[in-house]
């Protein structure tokens, strides 16, 4: 049992360390810049406009459901004026970035695992190390990067389509009318309220980006470890968001 | 005259296993010199030493007049560029198409313009018999086509030392033959040093000028291409004939 828990702790250990140093090298790649421009509009794209879809119908869902589980508390104490104040506070603070970067990174985040840890498996990576470039600064970097720039888009578009659905939800389904809903929204909710999220956002686009690349670029043992490196990353991720919510949370109440 | 690759008693351990237990191994500038083995005797790592993918643990490794040892990454770059590299699994990059692979090496060395790597990417394509062939992704490539591209992307840029892991792994006896006649044709034409590993040893001795015999990380034997089937070393002749009673110990072969 103590042979486990050592093995187990020296295992994280090893891995935060891996992480640390890889979050190093992407710094020390972008200060001053020096990014393949290619690869990033490439990623940019492959990454953002590609998730704009499922984004969309989930925060629609994810905010019309903050609606429907407060909207008979508010109607039943006749303070509808208050219904699209609770819905928009916890979707722009807490429920759009982390159900945006949990969707993120199942999508964008385990697919980035899996494309790099195939290029390491088939000796991509040192096919480019053999051509003196840098796997980090050519491949991992635009991604970081592409990822980090992506998540806050998104969760900007989302947390919009989030605050449609609560209204939608509010006017068919509570009969809330929309003059109630919109001057809730505009009334209660501050710009530092939708920039709490935002700033989350930014720092779970770069613990996914760096997890994610981490566990690619460092895979072992072929198709398995691909699979392993996948799970291995989306675990990490889902972890870093909801420490870095608790966090950013806690410092900044 | 300087040697082109010289290897001093060159040690390499993974874990507590020891794949290279000191490798010596000189190749004169502008030879080929094939190097055959067992499964895991470590001649993928040993390749890998020499162009500087793998740091060895212990001995002296020098590569075209210049010593690999303590080298950092970034000053490793300019002797890779003087190397061409085939790997074992083509590493062909599956986010460029053949014709991008090909380029790949030429554009990030600089110096060529567009219209140049254009045109001598052309011509390489056309030598290894790809032309046609320049916007396929490396996904609809068949192994022998893979071969080709990796080859040309290996010596598209004239490099003074080319190694080729496998050239003809998994290829059939015809395809095989013609994949030689391709490198010794590539040799004619620029007099680079060879270094190729090959599991083929009946192919690789009509290619190559010397080959060595890489036994429990240690050369056994090293001789002419041509008689390499007569070797003293009765495990070397083994080897070669495919003979199933002999010294050679089994689980190595």
């Amino acid at each position: 049992m103590i042979t486990w828990i050592g093995a187990a702790t020296a295992r994280i250990a090893d891995e935060i360390g891996g992480i640390v140093v890889m979050t190093w090298q992407v710094l020390r790649a972008v200060i001053p810049p020096r990014v393949d421009t290619r690869e990033l509009w490439k990623n940019l794209y492959k990454m953002g406009n590609r998730s704009v879809p499922i984004i969309v119908l989930t925060a629609f869902f994810a905010g019309g459901l903050m609606t429907l589980q407060t909207g008979p508390f508010v109607k039943r104490l006749g303070a509808t004026a208050i219904a699209g104040w609770g819905a928009g506070y916890a979707i722009l603070r807490e429920i759009g970035p982390i159900l945006i970067a949990l969707m993120f990174s199942g999508r964008v985040g385990a697919n980035n695992t899996a494309e790099l840890a195939t290029m390491t498996v088939t000796e991509q990576l040192d096919g480019l190390r053999a051509l003196s470039i840098d796997p980090v600064q050519f491949l991992v970097v635009p991604r970081v990067i592409a990822m980090m720039i992506m998540l806050v888009a998104l969760t900007v578009i989302g947390d919009l389509v989030a605050l449609n659905g609560a209204s939608v939800v509010g006017h068919w389904m509570l009969d809330i009318d929309w003059a109630t809903m919109f001057h809730s929204f505009a009334d209660n909710l501050k710009p530092h309220d939708f920039m709490h999220g935002i700033y989350k956002s930014f720092w779970f686009g770069g613990a996914i980006a760096v997890s994610s690349c981490y566990f690619g670029v460092t895979v072992k043992g072929g198709a398995v470890g691909v699979g392993r490196a996948v799970n291995a990353s989306v675990v990490a991720s889902a972890v870093s968001i909801m420490l870095l919510d608790f966090f950013i949370t806690y410092l900044s109440t | 005259m300087t040697a082109a690759i010289r290897l001093d008693d060159v040690h390499k351990h993974y874990g507590r296993r020891e794949v290279l237990a000191g490798v010596s191994l000189e190749v004169a500038p502008g030879t080929k010199l094939g190097l055959v083995g067992p499964a895991a005797s470590g001649k993928s790592v040993l390749l890998k030493l020499v162009c500087g993918l793998e740091a060895a643990d212990r001995g002296e490794l020098h590569v075209l007049g210049e010593s690999l040892g303590g080298k950092r990454e970034a000053e490793l770059g300019p002797i890779r560029r003087r190397i061409g590299m085939l790997f074992q699994n083509y590493a062909l990059f599956d986010f460029l198409d053949v014709a991008g692979n090909v380029a790949f090496p030429l554009e990030q060395r600089g110096g060529l313009s567009a219209g140049q790597i254009a045109e001598r990417v052309d011509a390489r394509l056309r030598a290894v018999g790809l032309a046609g062939s320049e916007h396929k992704l490396p996904g609809e490539l068949s192994g022998g086509m893979k071969k080709r591209a990796g080859i040309a992307r290996a010596t598209v840029a004239d490099a003074e030392l080319v190694i080729y892991d496998e050239p003809s792994a998994g290829l059939d006896p015809v395809t095989t033959q013609k994949i030689y006649d391709l490198l010794a044709a590539d040799h004619a034409r620029t007099g680079a040093t060879v270094l190729a590993v090959s599991s083929d040893v009946v192919a690789l001795a009509r290619f190559v000028d010397e080959i060595a015999f890489l036994y429990r990380g240690q050369i056994l034997y090293r001789g002419p291409a041509a008689t390499i089937a007569d070797a003293p070393d009765p495990i070397v002749r083994q080897f070669v004939r495919g003979e199933l009673a002999g010294p050679l110990a089994e689980g190595t072969a």
